[in-house]
């Protein structure tokens, strides 16, 4: 009786929330107050994944850290999962189990299906804060893919202590890099000669967050772990470096998947027979796959890495980013073209793949390289409409592992800086008496920008209107014409004409005219400061957007403001706005240029200051009068 | 009565018509082949030549509901290929589920040389995901699709729910050009049937319900039933319009819900949802709402002590209402019942609403607060049918209590709102009010509104700051959004900090919140800011836009018409007062002249107010929007506001130099 007394004295204090240090608790919504991540490789088709967690949550921005997520798939099953809640005080409030667990399909809206599942549990408790307590037994069948370790890897939490410990059997051996992590693993090789890594960090603070910060990625403490020889599914491999990856990855995710019949190769051979340049060739069979297939995504098993067969493709005309990547390369190899199927992690954060450490959770995406001689060109393959060699914000800049017949080779995507993604805008515009302005407006979009009209550029003529005026936010914009039209070539661009009318554009009033000449490109949100900034300034992609624009203004009226002239030249950008009156029209420039880099976070505010100006330039209203 | 909503009379001919039939499976015409658009739609990206869909119940042992689906669609543009993804939803209850079978499809295309191409669909790559407990999904997706392509595919599902009859719906996101839906009733069964939207079915001959003697046997015992032919022709796509409640509302459907059927076994008729008597009896009975409304003695001991010392009933009633915000948490699932009852879910302390709310009527009788338990369909689960009681149009449960000749209406499922106030997801037209021993009636779920008011007092130094006050009090809705925003935050500083963080121009001398933890007043706020605004003032003549926050600048309307109501769910009402007192040398150059423009009908308006002495001037602005509805012939007003208060928004203020 006595002891149980005692156990239970322990019980609740250990989560008591005054026990946590005072200094991890600004900005923390949650705090982890312990976290033991136990990876086991007893086999290479054998792990057990054990997760210990307690979590404490002070107010509702903190749920959402405490919320239990378990995903799982055929080949990695749950056993056990269990937990407690304690009050404020570490007392326990409530107990819980896997039966409390919701389960639900894992797949995302854009898969037609997916092997995941997941299970969640909101814990919740007789108000803030509380303290969640669980345990979480994984089996894992695989050794292909480990996860990476994360410790802090949310905003607005802090860690009072975590570790990992690996643990792996004498016969396999693993790789693993450190990053961003303040102390070394520590390795322990048992009698039996099974070797053990642990790392720990504790007192992490919590992290605001701060924009124009680089991906996450780069400056979270984190740990990735990769098998030497691993299996999946009884498909066995094993590499060292990209190159070793790459190479199984084309002898045995890729061997025999790149069979055409003989009637689609000769099909592609006689399509092809004019041509002798090997671009202008690759160019017409790409646009010949576009026009063929779909992106449509099956991911079950081994299929979530190796391509379904060409063959299979052919026949239905669909498939996820790895079978139409590998269609295409196929495609290509009728007719003597040699390409390379390349793994990359997609987004419009570039991120590269690590050239010092290779595995196989760096990528998300798929696709296509060709050597040509002099060029290397890279394709997309799920976008119908999108430009040979053209990748966008999507791939770009960033290295890929190309899978080779040689092996892996990291390859580094074109890059779409300040100067070539562009968007250029001239209007002439009459502004009448009453406040009404109509004319032309014309654009043109390259580079990363070529792409800013995908959203109506397949939209009917009457649909593309009503979508347009939500995109430029003229009030009562009436647009009597619009024409957009894309030029596929090598460099591509993507050219826009409207003419237009919008009453009230200015308003009337005492015989003044208050208007905005910025017509449709305002910067309207500063950008926010950040006190005690942590994170280097960093611009993802660089830009150039021009505006110039003629106002022909009523007989009579003259501008009754002093003119706009705005210059701000900074090493990460170059902003020129200005309004001069002359002969009856108020011209109106407008200039920004962004360039891509990274920063000392000292230049923080200096941006603040720009950005500011740009709004403030922006938001300038002309008065036009007739004294 | 809702012009949205009809309710069906049938009437039944025992005579020989020709009725309208399913189309031949596996043809096109040479006319849809070579379509190019659709002449009554030029936007659509695909449109339905044809659809049949066909309901009956089998013989076969539990007599399940077949469901037979068959349907061709033309596809004009890539932009057009979603509809050759075919979900469909099966609905799962413990072992009873939906099965789906007799999948085939094929797609006509022209080839690079212009010949028409057919691929059959093959069925090994139909995919069915188990969404969650109580549904699973059947999908598969159409091989080569082309523009232009012509895609036809059928199935049918097996249904155990025979209390369910399968819903048709004529409109979807793409136009029909013809929908045909069948539906085989025996005379075993009754049901009511409902036809929503504004949509008109056809009435020729050929879709006038039918008898048919002796089609349906089970045991040998064989009966009647009746056949209905529901169609429709150039049916157009249904457009979501911005600011709508659920499409549900407006959408071309049918309905059935079953009203009572013979019982086969022992030769009675059951009467199912009749009238509200019945329900009001089923519900007071049912386990799993009656039964915990009851269950008073689980909160006894724990409202004791808290209430000890409070005899008046409203603090009773708000003590007992704060301590069931505070001590279940809402799993974001909606119902209107429990699923084993209170006990559980608060012991666990987190549960659904019908937990949360049904526990909250046990608890408010607990502490001797009448209360009953209020039905209500969420705004997006659509506006329940007031013809016919259908249970299934119900999805939430609030709670109704009467104190001192005032109704309150509460949800406990969120910690921030205040005694008396639904969040916005109940807003939706009338709630039943369910009592034990009492008749139930519907009560009209009221309005909510929003307030702000604001009072800028400011003073134009020479150095070029503005610097003075802000106060703002936010009543409402208002207030709660604050209350929400400012919670995502550990402190009152961490919000101010951001506060300031977001503004660069402005900087936060010292601030003050109040009434953020008093759920039932106002919330205020109060800065001590100083705000760049000029470099310095050298300059003759100096512009400010009075509008110092939260200007608008675009119209939130872009359609030229609607063609459904806006619906906000609340009303709301801003009102700003800004006071400057410039430097001694300035004047306003330009008194702007006040405005005072009304929406008819007591709509709303929007007002402004100016007034200087010396170089000093207040500017004061009201935007009111008065209704939580507008319906489709008012909104022109509306926009129209929009237009006139981003006008009077643009028009800067000089100060001139004397």
């Amino acid at each position: 009786m006595f002891c149980c007394a005692e156990f239970w004295c322990q019980c609740a204090t250990k989560y008591d929330v005054s026990l946590i240090p005072k200094e991890l608790l600004p900005y923390a919504g949650a705090v982890v107050r312990n976290s033991e991540v136990n990876y086991e490789v007893r086999d290479i088709d054998y792990s057990n994944y054990r997760v210990k967690k307690a979590i404490t949550v002070f107010n509702e921005s903190g749920d959402d850290a405490a919320e239990i997520l378990i995903w799982y798939n055929k080949l990695r099953q749950v056993k056990s999962v269990k937990g407690i809640i304690y009050d404020s005080s570490g007392l326990p409030v409530s107990k819980f189990s896997e039966k409390n667990f919701d389960d639900y399909y894992g797949g995302g809206r854009s898969s037609l299906f997916e092997d995941t599942r997941v299970k969640v549990f909101r814990p919740g408790a007789n108000g803030y804060p509380y303290t969640v307590e669980y345990e979480c037994d994984i089996r894992d069948n695989q050794t292909m893919i480990i996860s990476d370790w994360v410790p802090a890897n949310m905003f607005g939490v802090a860690v009072e202590k975590s570790s990992l410990t690996f643990t792996c059997k004498p016969s396999l051996a693993i790789r693993y890099k450190e990053y961003n992590m303040p102390v070394k693993a520590v390795i322990v090789t048992d009698k039996a000669g099974f070797k053990t890594y642990t790392w720990q960090i504790s007192n992490a603070r919590a992290t605001r967050y701060e924009p124009y910060s680089p991906p996450p990625e780069t400056f979270l403490s984190m740990v990735k772990i990769a098998p030497v020889t691993f299996t999946y599914q009884k498909i066995h491999g094993s590499y060292n470096n990209w190159n070793e990856l790459g190479k199984w990855i084309y002898d045995v995710l890729l061997t025999d998947r790149d069979i055409l019949t003989p009637s689609t190769i000769a099909t592609i051979k006689s399509m092809t027979a004019g041509l002798a340049d090997p671009k202008l060739k690759a160019k017409k069979v790409y646009e010949y796959m576009q026009n063929k297939t779909r992106y449509i995504s099956v991911q079950v098993g081994i299929g979530g890495y190796r391509p379904f067969p060409a063959s299979e493709v052919d026949q239905v005309s669909y498939g996820d980013c790895k079978a139409l990547t590998n269609y295409m390369r196929s495609l290509l190899k009728a007719v003597d073209i040699e390409s390379y199927y390349c793994h990359v992690e997609a987004g419009t954060n570039r991120i590269d793949m690590d050239p010092d450490f290779a595995s196989m959770t760096q990528a998300n995406h798929a696709i296509l390289c060709i050597p040509f001689k002099n060029d290397t060109t890279f394709l997309e393959c799920t976008n119908q409409k999108i430009p040979f060699g053209f990748v966008g914000d999507f791939t770009d800049d960033r290295t890929v592992l190309a899978c080779t017949p040689d092996g892996g080779r990291l390859i580094r995507t074109p890059k779409y800086n300040a100067t070539v993604s562009t968007q250029v805008r001239k209007a002439t515009l009459n502004l009448d008496a009453a406040g009404t302005l109509n004319g032309y407006l014309q654009t043109e979009y390259k580079g990363s920008q070529y792409d800013n009209r995908d959203q109506i550029i397949d939209e009917l003529p009457a649909e593309r209107i009503k979508k347009f005026k939500k995109i430029y936010p003229i009030n009562n914009l009436e647009i009597d014409k619009l024409e957009l039209t894309q030029d596929k070539s090598l460099q591509p661009v993507t050219k826009e004409h409207i003419i237009f009318s919008a009453d009230n554009y200015a308003s009337a009033q005492n015989d003044k005219l208050h208007f905005s000449p910025n017509i449709v490109n305002q910067m309207r949100t500063p950008l926010r400061e950040v006190n005690n900034r942590k994170n280097l300034v960093y611009i993802n992609r660089g830009y150039t957007d021009d505006d110039e624009i003629i106002y022909k203004v009523p007989e009579g009226f003259k501008l009754e403001k002093h003119p706009l002239n705005v210059v701000l030249i900074k090493p990460f950008g170059i902003f020129n706005a200005s309004v001069t009156f002359k002969d009856g029209q108020l011209i109106y420039k407008r200039r920004l240029q962004i360039n891509d880099g990274a920063y000392s976070k000292d230049i923080y505010p200096d941006m603040v200051n720009f950005y500011q100006e740009v709004v403030d330039a922006d938001n300038y209203t002309a008065i036009l009068g007739k004294n | 009565m809702n012009k949205f909503l009809l309710l069906f009379t049938t009437l039944f001919f025992y005579v020989e018509l020709a009725s309208a039939q399913d189309f031949k499976y596996g043809a096109y015409t040479l006319d849809e082949m070579n379509m190019k658009s659709y002449k009554n739609d030029t936007s659509a990206h695909a449109v339905v030549l044809n659809e049949f869909g066909k309901a009956y119940f089998s013989s076969q042992d539990g007599i399940p509901l077949i469901f037979e689906h068959h349907v061709k669609i033309k596809i004009f543009d890539s932009k057009g290929f979603k509809a050759g993804t075919i979900e469909v939803p099966l609905r799962i209850n413990g072992d009873d589920l939906e099965k789906i079978d007799e999948i085939s499809g094929v797609t006509y295309y022209k080839d690079d040389n212009g010949n028409v191409q057919k691929t059959e669909f093959d069925n090994k790559n139909v995919f069915t995901t188990k969404d969650y407990k109580y549904r699973n999904t059947a999908k598969f997706t159409m091989p080569n699709l082309r523009d232009g392509c012509i895609i036809e595919y059928k199935y049918r599902v097996t249904s155990p729910f025979r209390h369910t009859y399968h819903a048709w719906e004529f409109q979807s996101d793409v136009p029909k050009i013809y929908s045909l839906y069948k539906a085989q009733i025996p005379a075993i069964y009754t049901y009511n049937i409902i036809l929503r939207g504004g949509l008109k079915l056809l009435e020729d001959n050929e879709y006038k319900p039918l008898a048919e003697r002796e089609c349906f046997s089970y045991y040998g015992t064989k009966c009647d039933c009746s056949n209905f032919s529901f169609a429709m022709k150039d049916i157009p796509a249904f457009t979501e319009e911005e600011h709508m409640t659920s499409k549900k509302n407006f959408l071309s459907a049918i309905y059935f819900e079953l009203s009572e059927y013979y019982n086969l076994n022992n030769g009675g008729t059951q009467k199912l949802t009749k009238t509200w008597k019945d329900v009001d009896y089923e519900l007071s009975h049912d386990i799993d709402f009656g039964g915990q409304v009851k269950k008073k003695d689980y909160f006894k001991d724990k409202l004791a002590p808290l209430l000890t010392g409070a005899t008046d009933t409203l603090d009773r009633a708000k003590i007992v209402y704060r301590y069931v915000q505070n001590n279940i948490k809402w799993n974001d699932i909606y119902s209107f019942a429990t699923d084993g009852g209170i006990r559980k879910a608060f012991d666990k302390h987190t549960g659904m609403i019908g937990d949360i709310n049904l526990g909250l009527v046990a608890a408010l009788s607990a502490a001797g607060v009448n209360a009953y338990p209020v039905l209500i369909s969420t705004r997006d689960h659509g506006i329940v049918n007031k013809l016919t009681p259908v249970i299934a149009e119900f999805n939430y449960v609030v709670v109704k209590t009467d104190i001192g000749g005032k109704t309150y209406l509460l949800d406990a499922s969120d910690p921030l709102l205040s005694f008396g106030m639904l969040p916005m997801r109940c807003i939706n037209d009338q709630g039943r009010v369910m009592s034990n021993n009492k008749p139930s009636y519907w009560i009209d779920i009221p309005k909510q509104t929003a307030a702000k008011t604001s009072s800028l007092n400011f003073v134009l130094q020479e150095d070029g700051k503005l610097k003075g006050t802000i106060t703002n009090y936010l009543f409402g809705y208002a207030a709660y959004a604050k209350r929400r925003e400012v919670k995502k935050f550990n402190t009152k500083e961490e919000y101010t900090e951001d506060f300031d963080e977001k503004r660069p121009r402005l900087k936060v001398l010292k601030s003050d919140i109040k009434g953020l933890d008093s759920l039932d007043g106002p919330l205020t706020e109060t800065y001590e800011v100083e705000i760049n605004t000029y470099d310095n003032l050298n300059a003759s003549k100096l512009t400010f836009n009075p509008f110092l926050f939260n200007r608008i600048t675009e119209n939130p309307f872009k359609l030229t018409e609607r063609s459904y109501p806006v619906d906000w769910g609340m009303s709301s009402n801003e009102r700003v007062t800004l006071t400057v007192q410039l430097p001694e040398k300035f004047s306003v150059e330009n008194p702007p002249k006040n405005i005072n423009m009304a929406l008819p009908d007591g709509g709303g308006k929007f007002a402004t107010l100016f007034d200087a002495e010396k170089n000093k001037f207040t500017f004061s602005h009201a935007i009111l929007l008065n209704k939580s509805i507008y319906t489709p012939q008012e909104y022109p007003y509306l926009k129209e506001l929009y237009n006139q208060i981003i006008l009077s928004e643009k028009v800067d203020l000089v100060f001139k130099k004397n």
